[in-house]
């Protein structure tokens, strides 16, 4: 049997000189796990750099289209209305009129890309937020209960995985709108149906996991029924788990929602998305790339951020280097 | 000359919260063929002593600010890692406490012995492995040379212990250090164990230094015996002078400390354990006095305890400690409660 | 088997032929049971009210699964378990749940069992909370109590475990089994983690409270000194099967199975004048088994 010495031979980090002496003596140490985690992502200079681009982007594409309309503030630069036709201005090129050029009906991209931004964003956080929801329903279920249940739909799930993903997708959203058209929750509904898998199958290995501990068996010993050891003692133990996964899912999700508007089967023009801004762009980009390049630009960097975010907040929330 | 040297080593770990003077000015010496214990509890600063003397302290936070280690006479704080690397396994060898993790798993046992005779012998692949099934018989696993190629999850605790004392012997160190060897272990393998460390010993002649928490694996194993407390040597004897006579506050506490497997019934049931209030201090900013004087029962308040740092000395020949309040001259129970 | 409603001569608990097999299992689609393995094969005791059993073996005797049979944290394969006076094997899930306030534990691990999340207060407030027992008020106030009596400081019911050293950690444990009043504690190896000086204290703790409280304990460890200094009657176990039980006195001194005396040979003691005759005594026993068997393998 292992004698675990955890008060390490190897100091970390020295606990604080205690003043008072009770029979047990004072805390040795007063930072929440939260200070601690925050204080280690901080110290990753990439994904703190990457937290930083990704609330700009946000911000740009909240603000962008909105805030042209509050007078006295950007009176001296242009309406940028992402749905002004203007043919004259079609393919202008890079100016401080449009930052981002036009596309082939002259409507400003700069403004564009922003809206765009918002609907890609939101499907993409949506669609991960239900991810979450019906993966940490069904990974919990599966891994608390185990035994036959776990298996059998562990098994469903493999299978499931043999699904090719857009092709699943696709076909969902023919399902859910027959009419041709789609809207922005069919997307949402479409992508979360085909992609749900894999976060069922994180939250049912932390569950596994966690259960071993003794402190799932003293709230057992205690008395408490399973629903309370469910919801205060794993499930609140999965959110470092969670919140990671949401870093992990949106990059899958807004890319799938911008290849699936680029081959048209998603959101169709004129409603604006990262990925129908990009089908436009396709006809022309040999002699304008920029209406092509600019979305898929965005596209790149966001989930480039959210990769080093997901991995800043893995090594953040480590429990291996939580303790000690 | 003696084996080894160890004079005032200081090794200091520089981290964010500031500087942990691990390890404050530590001296022994060891004989050949003798075994030395160090005792103490977690965060007294013995594996980082051990760590120190065989250079494998992780470099950038730990740091030997001070003292040197003398093997053989040559300094091994001043050798460069290659030079080091020399020392490692051929010279000294040292074996640690969680026999699961300090074997590779995805190698077989055969091949990481042959590999350190390899890395420091200059024979040949053949003569690696009967140099290999050699030692595994020596240590006594049964079936040597057909349990040569089996990987380390098929061996028993016990036994991957064996296995990492024949890595450990295999190019005949001079000394070996053990840390916490028989932690991990099941009472009845730690003495099978302990056992084969001594024969192993005096058939090699070779000197140990076996650290531990553990007084009973003390007494039973070591020639001379130091006594750490936060960072420094607190006590220093041979084995029986000091188990006999115990002189520092912390060593008898620790000695009341233990549950008694032998004794009176009736005193054993009803007892109490001396029980030491209170933590080790913090390493950062050390007591500038006695660092046991928090915690001590004899400590004067206000007087030399909190003002002057206690040095070692010989309160009898071969017998050292540090504190102001030795057994030995403590007239009557002069126990004071400290605040 | 009938359920006993009263047990024979006042023991609080009495455990009966106690069995807990785990299936080996074998095959990637379907599972086939090929095996077991038998981690408690026919277990037999008694505790009496007030008086400490220290339940001993090295690790895979089954001492720590024994220990959850009782509690049923683990369900046992088979066998009976009496406790005041109930049969716990055939309880109803309310009624077991109610026989929970009577029986507790503390674990091995001061890391592992103290729930990351939750407040030091609200951890030892648990077990009231799940039993309904007093108001928001009075829990809070309990909980300090507890905390007192466990010599932790009670200022400190809004921090953190992961604050807290390891005997701290432990102190904490202690409060949430005693939380609920019960009359038996199974203690599962609760000092094993901990520094020797900070053992000292819990043990003392342990005792203190026995007294005061007149709780019964299951003593649970594999350190042969503690369990000698915690126990009035000792209890064996070699791989699933108890091999001696009797008082500490008898198990000590006299004892009749080989292999605890082969296990009382190997317990290190720190007098290096008896350890050189120790030393002697375990090769005489290693000779002596070493010719019985006709030569055996080292573990």
């Amino acid at each position: 049997m292992a004698v675990d010495r955890r008060e390490a031979a190897i100091p970390v980090a020295a606990p604080p000189t205690t003043t008072t002496e009770h029979a047990a003596g004072a805390a040795i140490r007063q930072s929440s796990l939260w200070q601690d985690a925050w204080r280690r992502y901080m110290q990753n200079k990439a994904a703190v750099a990457s937290a930083i681009i990704f609330v700009i982007i946000c911000l740009y594409c909240l603000l962008i289209p909105g805030f042209w309309k509050i007078p006295g503030i950007w009176t001296s630069l242009k309406d940028y209305d992402p749905n002004a036709v203007d043919f004259s201005a079609s393919y202008a090129g890079f100016s401080l009129d449009h930052p981002f050029s036009t596309d082939k009906f002259g409507r400003d991209l700069f403004a564009r890309v922003a809206v765009g931004g918002q609907i890609s964003i939101a499907i993409g956080f949506a669609a991960t937020f239900m991810i979450l929801v019906i993966g940490v329903v069904y990974g919990s279920i599966s891994g608390f209960l185990g035994g036959k249940v776990d298996n059998g739909m562990m098994r469903f799930l493999d299978a499931l995985y043999g699904l090719p993903y857009l092709p699943f997708a696709i076909i969902t959203t023919q399902i859910l709108s027959p009419s041709g058209s789609v809207s922005v929750w069919t997307m949402v509904v479409a992508l979360t149906i085909a992609s749900w898998f894999t976060a069922a199958r994180v939250v049912r290995g932390q569950v596994i996991t966690l259960k071993e501990n003794d402190y799932v068996r003293a709230a057992k010993a205690v008395g408490a029924r399973w629903y309370r050891v469910l919801a205060r003692h794993l499930l609140p133990n999965t959110l470092g788990i969670l919140v990671i996964a949401i870093f992990l899912e949106l990059p899958g999700v807004v890319l799938g929602e911008a290849f699936l508007s680029f081959i048209g089967l998603g959101i169709n023009p004129p409603t604006a998305s990262w990925g129908s801004i990009a089908q436009d762009g396709r006809e022309a980009y040999r002699l304008h790339p920029e209406v092509l390049f600019i979305p898929c630009i965005a596209i790149a960097t966001l989930v480039l951020c959210a990769n080093f975010i997901a991995d800043g907040l893995r090594d953040a929330l480590d429990p291996r280097t939580r303790e000690s | 000359m003696a084996l080894l040297e160890v004079n005032d080593l200081k090794t200091h770990f520089f981290t964010r919260e500031g500087v942990v003077q691990a390890v404050d000015g530590v001296s022994f010496t060891l004989e050949k063929g003798k075994t030395l214990g160090i005792v103490g509890e977690s965060g007294c600063g013995k594996s980082v002593t051990a760590l120190s003397i065989m250079g494998l302290i992780p470099k950038p936070p730990a740091k030997i600010v001070g003292g040197d280690v003398l093997f053989d006479g040559k300094d091994l704080t001043m050798m460069s890692e290659g030079q080091l690397q020399h020392v490692r396994g051929n010279e000294i060898a040292m074996i640690f406490q969680d026999p699961m993790t300090s074997l590779n798993p995805t190698l077989k046992i055969g091949t990481q012995i042959t590999e350190t005779i390899l890395a420091h012998k200059d024979v040949s692949k053949q003569d690696a492995r009967k140099r290999a099934v050699e030692l595994l018989q020596e240590v006594g696993i049964p079936r040597a040379a057909e349990r040569l190629d089996d990987y380390p999850h098929r061996f028993s605790g016990g036994m991957r212990q064996r296995v990492m004392i024949a890595i450990a012997l295999s190019c005949s160190p001079r000394l070996l250090i053990a840390d916490e060897p028989t932690t991990a272990l099941d009472v009845t393998i730690q003495a099978q164990i302990l056992d084969l460390l001594d024969e192993l010993r005096q058939e090699h002649e070779m000197a140990m230094i076996l650290i531990t928490h553990d007084m009973g694996v003390v007494a039973e194993t070591a020639d001379d015996v130091i006594i750490m407390y936060a960072g420094q040597i607190v006590e220093k004897a041979s084995g029986f002078e000091l188990f006999d006579n115990p002189e520092h506050p912390y060593t008898e506490a620790l000695l009341g400390a233990l549950p008694q497997l032998e004794g009176e019934e009736h005193e054993i049931r009803e007892g109490r354990l001396t029980a030491i209030p209170g933590r080790p201090p913090d390493l950062v900013n050390p007591p500038e006095a006695c660092r046991f004087a928090a915690r001590c029962p004899y400590s004067d308040s206000g007087d030399t305890c909190a003002t002057v740092e206690p040095q070692l000395r010989e309160i009898r020949p071969g017998h050292w400690v540090r504190t102001a309040h030795p057994a030995s001259e403590r007239s009557g129970e002069r126990e004071t409660v400290n605040a | 088997m009938s359920s006993e409603t009263a047990s024979s001569n006042g023991a609080l608990l009495k455990v009966d032929n106690l069995e807990k097999h785990f299936p080996i299992k074998r095959g990637i689609l379907w599972e086939r049971t090929v095996g077991a393995v038998k981690a408690v094969d026919g277990v037999t005791f008694e505790v009496a009210k007030g008086e400490t059993l220290g339940l001993v073996g090295e690790s895979g005797s089954g001492k720590s699964t024994t220990g959850y049979c009782i509690l049923q944290l683990v369900k046992p394969t088979a066998g009976s378990i009496n406790f005041m006076g109930k049969e716990l094997m055939q309880l109803g899930r309310e009624e077991l749940r109610r026989m929970r306030r009577e029986m507790q534990i503390v674990f091995q691990d001061p890391y592992a069992s103290l729930d990351p999340r939750m407040t030091v207060g609200g951890i030892v407030a648990e077990p009231l909370e799940v039993h309904g027992i007093g108001t928001r008020r009075s829990r809070g106030e309990t909980v300090r109590r507890l905390l007192d009596i466990v010599g932790f400081n009670p200022q400190f019911t809004n921090r953190y475990p992961h604050e807290f050293s390891g005997g701290q950690r432990q102190r904490i444990g202690v409060a949430r089994a005693l939380a609920l009043n019960p009359k038996l504690i199974v203690c599962d190896e609760p000092v094993s983690a901990l520094d020797v000086s900070i053992q000292a204290q819990i043990l003392n703790l342990l005792k203190d409270l026995q007294r005061d409280f007149g709780l019964t304990y299951l003593f649970i460890s594999h350190d042969l000194a503690v369990v000698r200094t915690m126990s009035d009657r000792i209890a064996v176990m070699n791989q699933g099967k108890l091999v001696e039980v009797g008082t500490a006195e008898q198990v000590f001194h006299e004892p009749r199975d080989e292999y605890t005396k082969a296990l009382f040979a190997a317990v290190p003691v720190p007098d290096p004048h008896r350890q050189r005759e120790r030393k002697a005594e375990r090769a005489r026993l290693r000779k002596e088994s070493r010719a019985a068997a006709g030569g055996t393998a080292p573990a």
